[in-house]
């Protein structure tokens, strides 16, 4: 194997009663892409930080070019050639993208910026990567994606032969995940090593030569794309036969629950994100939001279900508006809420999760008495029902929402959202950060809402989600809905070109 | 029930900080002593005398205990609801002085006029924290600011009432600036013969006073706020996570408000032994700083209305062992100071450290 570019061997890492890696060997040849698959918590974020520098292993060995080398830290790993683009961008917003790509590497000429000589490197390293960005736009201008393009530059820059990539297409459009695959190939031709982190089965049987599957911290199988299929790594990462495909009986609509007229929604920032938007959702409909994610879909959210400033427009329940109403009374009305961040608004992770189970109807009999007593046993009871119905996995109910993983937690809100018995369910990027396991409980309880006349107005970045799962799709640009199209009508290259705004309304 | 014990174990390990902190600070303390070229066992035993020697040392201590008690109660309050309620020092002194004023002005037979003047000790301290609450819910403006501003305009205006439109100072008597002498219908009676009945021999110089019960009832309804009501429940949450709160329906604005006010009003109880018990008249001279203190107290047993018990208590001792200290020893008040704060940081620093234990215990645990 010494013509590998990358060896990790028998690498072994655990914490405190968690065994994150366990003897996990992988390589990455000159000019490979490595796809490297699993479920939350599987190990693959630990392995990776490992290979960063971030964590030392207990026990096994890391060899760049042949050579065993010893990472203590980003820089040691710069250093060797290993860079890493992570979900979260480390870039400094008002600064230029020369700026950004250059700072802690800048060239002096007598104390003196010489940014000419490094921008025409840049130019070249652009070139070579079909990477092309605006050297002096400052970040805070540029989309997702261009952002995305910068950081890869960064790495670049500093020489890096061995790239890893952690989920770097969830944030990305359809087009812009294109081009990013156009980067790749670009860099594969120049002889370097890609490790591609993904939960998205479809990209990485594109773009991937080998995938490695991780469950529980062991590596399970690496295998050649050739013979992969989206079933077998699936079953591979999970452990047991997974249903990809939801069943989506044939439902109905009812009459309208959710009206939105023209909206128009002030972002805090100061302008108007939403602006004179339109739609509305029936009983027993699911109506998905595709769009980038910054055109007005979060303002939306919280237009519905919190309480946003609207400066103009109407929202109607059921023909009655809510605008007046803060969120308490539109829970009360029958408004549940999954919301975008779960780790900042679904739970108090201190308390336990009867508690949680019960946030939001904690004001109300029978949890509360009329003299707001908390009555601890209908906490307790009616936690217990839930934990049951949802197959939540916790010790009990007495649990603190901080003890238990990530998946759990997120099943308990949806859990307790679900259980409020909504009309109208809204639910933004429900499955974000979400495993395959978990997904695919997720999909089901918004399918089973939806069976239930409930209406469920879904806002997803992930398009397969949306054109699985929507009764109809409504496109959001620059905060308004430019096109509805319906589930058998949906294409998904045809709503990536609206998403992006190159196609214009009543222009298909 | 072996992994009953284990989490009883861990329990009491995340427990346990004040009680190492306490013997780390005294560590510092006696080499404190040794560096001033005092004898250590000497010293101890001068702080023993005075503090716990005897069930009149113990009285004293319960005695002192209970301003600071009250003072950590209203922090406790406060600091549950995530609000930074810096401003009890001025609470204190606004509440007790409307008490006063109910106290001298209004004849009533005692047995409405010790309520009565609760209660508008509570409305004191109460309305002094509304305009620091309002200007944060309102306008987002921190209350750590606005408080402290309030403790100083609370100090100027109420040296400058009772030096003029409230004086009660006559001539011939004291130069101290004063109120007028309270109503005695509204003076604080004192437990000392119930204790005595029941086999506790404290001495008449040590003030077991009515507001001892205040103390108990306000601790034991505080508690029963916190953890057994709906309000409660949501003081909590919104202390934990104001996100999460707004987004399950809790009016933030609301719960910050009424927490922010009752903090102001036990706040207004803290003076309530001194003023009523101790002094019979209203003075600017009101011992200062315990409304500071009580941040103190309730940061150490980590907002907890029984653990407030016990640091009040500890609050107390260091007090009486100050006086032995400098008593038996020349070592200076100061030092009693500099070591209260060590205690203070030993504590909170060693929490942080068990606390991180802990949890890799228990995650040991479930997993």
């Amino acid at each position: 194997m010494s013509d590998a570019l990358l060896e990790m061997r028998e690498i072994t890492k655990s914490f405190p009663g968690v065994l994150a890696n366990d003897h996990v060997s992988l390589d990455l040849r000159p000019g490979e892409i490595l796809a490297l698959v699993g479920e939350n918590g599987a190990g693959k974020t630990t392995l990776m930080k490992i290979l960063y520098g971030l964590h030392r292993p207990d026990e096994g060995w890391i060899a760049v070019r042949g050579t065993r080398v010893s990472i203590r830290g980003p820089r040691d790993a710069i250093r060797r050639g290993i860079g890493m683009v992570h979900q979260h961008f480390m870039l400094f917003p008002p600064f230029t993208v020369l700026e950004n790509i250059i700072l802690g590497e800048e060239s002096q000429t007598a104390g003196v910026l010489a940014t000419a000589r490094q921008s025409r490197q840049l130019s070249a390293l652009m070139e070579e990567n079909k990477l092309v960005v605006e050297l002096g736009a400052r970040v805070e201008d540029l989309s997702v994606g261009i952002q995305q393009r910068v950081e890869i530059l960064k790495i670049l820059f500093r020489g890096a032969t061995i790239l890893v990539f952690d989920e770097p297409t969830a944030v990305l459009t359809p087009q812009e995940v294109v081009e990013l695959f156009r980067t790749f190939r670009a860099m594969k031709a120049q002889g370097r090593g890609i490790i591609f982190i993904s939960h998205k089965l479809d990209e990485v049987l594109e773009i991937a030569d080998r995938i490695t599957v991780i469950r529980h911290g062991k590596v399970v199988e690496t295998m050649d794309r050739e013979g992969a299929t989206k079933q077998r790594i699936a079953s591979l990462m999970v452990g047991k036969p997974v249903l990809l495909e939801v069943e989506r009986p044939q439902v109905t609509p009812g009459p309208t629950v959710l009206e939105v007229k023209d909206l128009v929604v002030r972002s805090p920032r100061g302008y108007d994100a939403v602006e004179g938007l339109s739609l509305s959702v029936h009983a027993g409909e699911i109506y998905g939001i595709a769009g980038v994610e910054g055109n007005g879909q979060s303002e939306l959210v919280r237009a519905i279900a919190e309480s946003a400033e609207v400066v103009s427009g109407d929202i109607l329940l059921e023909g009655k508006s809510i605008l007046e109403d803060g969120v308490r009374e539109r829970r009360e009305e029958g408004i549940a809420h999954i919301p975008e961040d779960r780790q900042k608004y679904g739970l108090l992770l201190p308390f336990s999760l009867a508690q949680n189970l019960t946030l939001g109807m904690h004001h109300k009999p029978p949890f509360a008495t009329r003299l707001s007593i908390v009555n601890g046993k209908a906490i307790r009871e009616s936690a217990r029902r839930i934990i049951a119905t949802f197959d939540i996995r916790t010790p009990s109910e007495e649990t603190p929402a901080n003890a238990l993983s990530g998946g759990n937690q997120q099943k308990a809100v949806v859990a307790r959202e679900m259980s409020a018995n909504p009309k109208l369910l809204v639910a933004s990027q429900p499955t974000r950060g979400v495993d395959i396991g978990a997904t695919e409980f997720i999909h089901r309880q918004l399918v089973k809402a939806r069976g239930e006349g409930k209406a469920v107005l879904l806002v997803s970045a992930d398009l397969d989600e949306l054109m699985a799962l929507s009764d109809r799709i409504g496109i959001i640009f620059k905060g308004k809905i430019i096109k509805e199209i319906a589930h058998d009508q949906a294409v998904k290259d045809e709503v990536g070109l609206y998403m992006t705004g190159e196609k214009a309304h009543g222009a298909a | 029930m072996a992994q009953h014990r284990g989490r009883f174990g861990v329990y009491a390990l995340e427990q346990s900080a004040p009680f190492i902190g306490f013997l780390a600070s005294m560590a510092v303390l006696t080499l404190i002593i040794m560096g001033l070229g005092e004898n250590p066992g000497k010293a101890f035993q001068g702080i023993f005398k005075f503090s716990i020697s005897d069930a009149a040392k113990l009285a004293a201590i319960l005695s002192i205990s209970i301003p600071y008690y009250l003072s950590g109660l209203s922090i406790v309050i406060a600091f549950r609801a995530g609000v930074f309620n810096i401003g009890n020092e001025g609470q204190y002194f606004i509440g007790g002085m409307v008490g006063a004023i109910a106290g001298v002005y209004f004849p009533l037979p005692a047995f409405l006029h010790i309520p009565v003047v609760i209660i508008f000790s509570m409305l004191g301290g109460a309305l002094w924290a509304f305009i620091p609450a309002i200007l944060k819910a309102a306008k987002g403006i921190s209350e750590v600011i606005t408080t402290i501003m309030f403790n100083n305009i609370a100090l100027a205006l109420v040296n400058f009432l009772v030096n003029g439109p409230l004086s009660g100072l006559q001539k011939g008597t004291s130069l101290e600036p004063q109120m007028k002498k309270l109503l005695p219908t509204a003076m604080f009676g004192k437990l000392n013969g119930f204790f005595r009945s029941i086999g506790w021999n404290v001495p008449n110089y040590v003030y077991l006073d009515y507001s001892l019960i205040v103390a108990i009832i306000a601790g034991v309804a505080i508690w029963f706020l916190l953890f057994r009501t709906r309000q409660g429940f949501e003081i909590r949450a919104v202390g934990t996570s104001i996100d999460v709160s707004r987004y399950a329906g809790i009016r933030v604005n609301r719960v910050q408000i009424g927490a922010f006010m009752l903090s102001g009003a036990i706040a207004g109880l803290i003076g309530l032994q001194e003023i009523f018990a101790i002094r019979g008249f209203y003075t600017y001279n009101l011992a200062s700083g315990l409304g500071f203190d009580g941040i103190a107290i309730s940061l150490i047993a980590k907002n907890s209305p029984i653990g407030i018990i016990f640091s009040s208590a500890l609050f107390a001792f260091l007090k009486q062992a100050g006086y032995g200290l400098q008593l038996f020893s020349k070592v200076p008040n100061s030092v009693t100071y500099a070591i209260q704060g060590i205690m203070i940081l030993f504590i909170v620093a060693i929490n942080e450290i068990l606390i991180r234990a802990a949890r890799s215990l228990r995650k040991k645990e479930v997993a």
